[in-house]
């Protein structure tokens, strides 16, 4: 297992892990690329198209760590989804219930 | 006034035709269930959801919103509108944690996140301020059409607003949600097109890309001036620029100007223009004067708006703008380290101090905690309410992360598209000193460049813009006032039949009442209510990371937050300057000291009140899955062989 993890049960995939602090500080990062970068390219400066390209390259790593993790959450999600959803109801219909 | 060619017609009629017919398709979907109207039963791909983040985040206003706040800040400008960054970690986390709720709306999630009393005022409260919202935000950027339309076509407000946001309600009345999102979809790629063609085509306007990067290094200094109301009728003035650092004079008026409050519309028109030439550098040779405008033949008049002009002096990067009334006896600070000359315009990160200035340092970091950090709560952004909704219409946790991530990533490329069409409109037009022209410099450039019969294309997109926003805030409103109001409060029995009827009917009615606010919105509301749109901003926004985040913080904690910033946020920002308690603080400062006093109400009452019950917080932990502060739930969760 390398230090980024690309397998996962759906237990583990369920905790707050580091894969998740790495896409939010990748996610934040290409954010900031991205909008300095568009401007500055679409005035064809050179450096704009580098920062643009920086921050692409950002956003697939930061899609390569998260998706695994959360393609296994949603997974797993989904099989309980109906049975969240009567339990959603329920506490919808508070007020009858009392 | 604009001339409609056939073929511009042909644009418009068409797309129109486009658009009702997206309901007429969708209608069968849309009346299956409550969870269909509202949320297009929940299975969406991420990209339709992601499209409707970036439609309904594209409205009439932002161009004008953008187009302000780059005119004036150069590329600095694009930060005031990158608060849409909270759903960078958004996406992530309060995202990934509210689809695992399933809560219909933010109203409803407050149910399931507490308990008791305290959770059923919650949810009344955020319901009946979200149907408000969505009612009021209807009338803004309804009336912001009326205004364009009276501009483009001379026709009274009431038209453009009445004619095209019913036209979006019509294709929401019919299918609900899915109509919304088809036509999101559709009109986010016309609305892309079109803002990509004419920014395009401002930019070679002025000469293309590297004319204007030229240009902005040769142009002269200005500075924005409102001449101060009360200054004395006939007065005469002088002007300085000086070292921010050193305080050097670098240069004064030679010979004074005049003050007059006898306004003579034609001469200050006339005045306003010739300040172009100025800033363009044409007659830099002619006068060895530092300041170029205004000179001793100028007359200014009182409460009036003016564009100062100096040369740009090199090696000097910030400096000081100052007046006198006395011959230069007293001087009075117009701008404090004001940047010079102008290619600063085309740094992002053209910062004028750590405190002072258009763009401080403290301002930035300040904007980058609200907007960043604001992702680990719900409701720390007005958007989030519109986002909630697409979120829980996406098929899948993985979906809704991305429909986040990538709408609002376009939401800010298209920030930095007309960032860079707005560089192009100040190179033509260099000398507006009123926000009123330079906010409508994007639309300028596209119905003054654009060719005859690209313009109805224009249009279109213009009114694509304004439908996928209205339809939905119509739709979103329905949804509080049905689900949260109707289904919970008034007939919690009803059919789904029912609630598809009712949803129908509320949207109607959010209609009527968003013409009543778009006719009644003035200057002075519109004023009070950004205010309001401020408190919520200011004073909640660690509360609202803290019911994501904390077990402990309970419902009385939350809503004493409300309650206490209503109080706080007049106080810090009216009251106490008023009476010279505290001095009038920037808005950045402002948002640190409402955190903290409102901190001060909100903890003791959480703390003295009792923690919400455990059964309930277990069962929303083992749905949710929440990041943060949430042990001794966890543990009980464990204990009850639930996790």
């Amino acid at each position: 297992m390398g230090f980024i993890r690309r397998e996962w049960t759906a237990k583990e995939a369920d905790e707050w892990r580091k894969e998740d602090w790495f896409a939010i500080i990748l996610s934040a990062s290409s954010y900031v690329l991205l909008t300095i970068g568009s401007a500055l390219s679409f005035l064809l400066l050179p450096v704009g198209f580098v920062i643009l390209g920086i921050g692409i390259i950002i956003t697939i790593l930061m899609y390569w760590i998260i998706d695994p993790k959360l393609k296994t959450i949603s997974t797993e999600y989904e099989k309980k989804q109906k049975e969240y959803l009567l339990q959603l109801e329920e506490i919808q219909k508070w007020e009858v219930e009392k | 006034m604009v001339t409609f060619a056939f073929l511009d017609w042909l644009w418009l009629i068409l797309y129109i035709l486009l658009m009702v017919g997206c309901g007429a398709l969708f209608y069968r979907l849309g009346k299956r269930s409550q969870s269909d109207f509202f949320l297009a039963g929940r299975g969406l791909p991420w990209w339709l959801p992601a499209s409707s983040v970036y439609a309904t985040h594209t409205a009439t206003d932002t161009p004008i919103w953008v187009a302000g706040v780059v005119y004036k800040y150069g590329l600095s400008g694009l930060w005031y509108a990158f608060f849409a960054a909270w759903c960078a970690i958004s996406a992530f986390v309060s995202t990934r944690i509210f689809r695992r709720s399933l809560a219909y709306s933010q109203a409803e999630w407050q149910s399931l996140r507490f308990s008791g009393l305290g959770a059923e005022m919650l949810r009344g409260w955020v319901a009946g301020w979200q149907v408000f919202m969505n009612m009021f935000i209807l009338g803004w950027v309804g009336i912001a059409m009326g205004k364009l339309c009276n501009m483009l076509f001379g026709w009274d407000l009431w038209i453009g607003l009445v004619i095209f946001t019913s036209i979006g309600a019509i294709y929401v009345l019919m299918a609900g949600y899915w109509g919304v999102v088809m036509a999101d979809f559709q009109q986010g790629v016309i609305a892309l097109l079109v803002i990509i063609i004419v920014s395009i085509w401002g930019v070679m306007a002025a000469g293309g890309p590297q004319t204007i990067i030229d240009k902005l290094k040769t142009y002269n200094s200005t500075c924005e001036w409102r001449v101060p109301a009360d200054t004395q009728d006939g007065a005469q003035g002088l002007l300085r620029i000086s070292d921010s650092g050193t305080s050097e004079v670098l240069g004064a008026s030679a010979l004074p100007f005049t003050f007059s409050n006898a306004f003579d519309e034609a001469r200050y028109v006339e005045t306003a223009d010739g300040v172009k030439k100025y800033v363009q550098n044409t007659h830099e040779s002619e006068t060895n004067s530092l300041i170029l405008f205004p000179s001793d033949a100028d007359v200014l008049y009182t409460g009036r708006d003016y564009t100062i002009v100096w040369k740009a002096s090199e090696g000097k990067r910030l400096v000081n703008v100052e007046y006198s009334t006395d011959n230069g006896a007293t001087w009075i600070m117009i701008d404090e380290n004001h940047q010079n000359g102008q290619r600063w315009r085309i740094n992002p990160l053209s910062f004028t101090g750590s405190f002072k200035g258009q763009f401080p340092v403290a301002w930035f970091v300040t904007m980058l905690f609200i907007a960043l950090l604001g992702g680990f709560g719900m409701g720390t952004n007005i958007d989030w309410y519109t986002e909630a909704q697409r979120i829980q219409s996406a098929k899948s946790v993985r979906d809704a992360s991305y429909s986040i991530w990538a709408g609002t990533a376009l939401v800010l490329v298209r920030n930095s598209i007309w960032a860079a069409a707005i560089l192009g409109f100040f190179i033509l037009f260099p000398h507006l000193a009123s926000s009123a022209e330079y906010e409508m410099g994007w639309y300028v450039v596209g119905f003054k460049y654009l060719p005859i019969g690209m313009v109805g294309f224009l249009f279109a997109g213009i009114l694509a813009i304004h439908l996928s926003t209205v339809s939905t805030h119509i739709n979103l409103g329905a949804m509080y006032a049905t689900r949260d109001f109707y289904h919970h409060y008034v007939n919690p029995k009803a059919s789904e039949n029912r609630l598809v009827v009712v949803g129908r009917l509320s949207t109607f009615i959010i209609l009527i009442g968003s013409f009543i606010f778009g006719t009644i919105i003035g200057e002075e509301i519109t004023q009070w209510l950004i205010f309001a749109l401020w408190i919520m901003a200011a004073g909640i926004w660690l509360p609202n990371i803290l019911q994501v985040i904390w077990w402990r913080f309970n419902s009385w904690g939350y809503l004493s937050s409300w309650i206490a910033n209503l109080g706080l946020s007049w106080l810090v920002v009216w009251i106490l300057p008023r009476f010279g308690i505290i001095p009038e603080l920037p808005d950045y400062m402002q948002f640190w000291l409402l955190i903290v006093l409102n901190a001060l109400i909100y903890l003791p009452v959480t703390f003295l009140t009792k923690p919400e019950d455990m059964d309930h917080l277990v069962s929303y932990y083992v749905m949710s899955r929440p990041i943060g502060f949430w042990g001794p739930v966890r543990r009980e969760a464990i204990k009850q062989g639930l996790l």
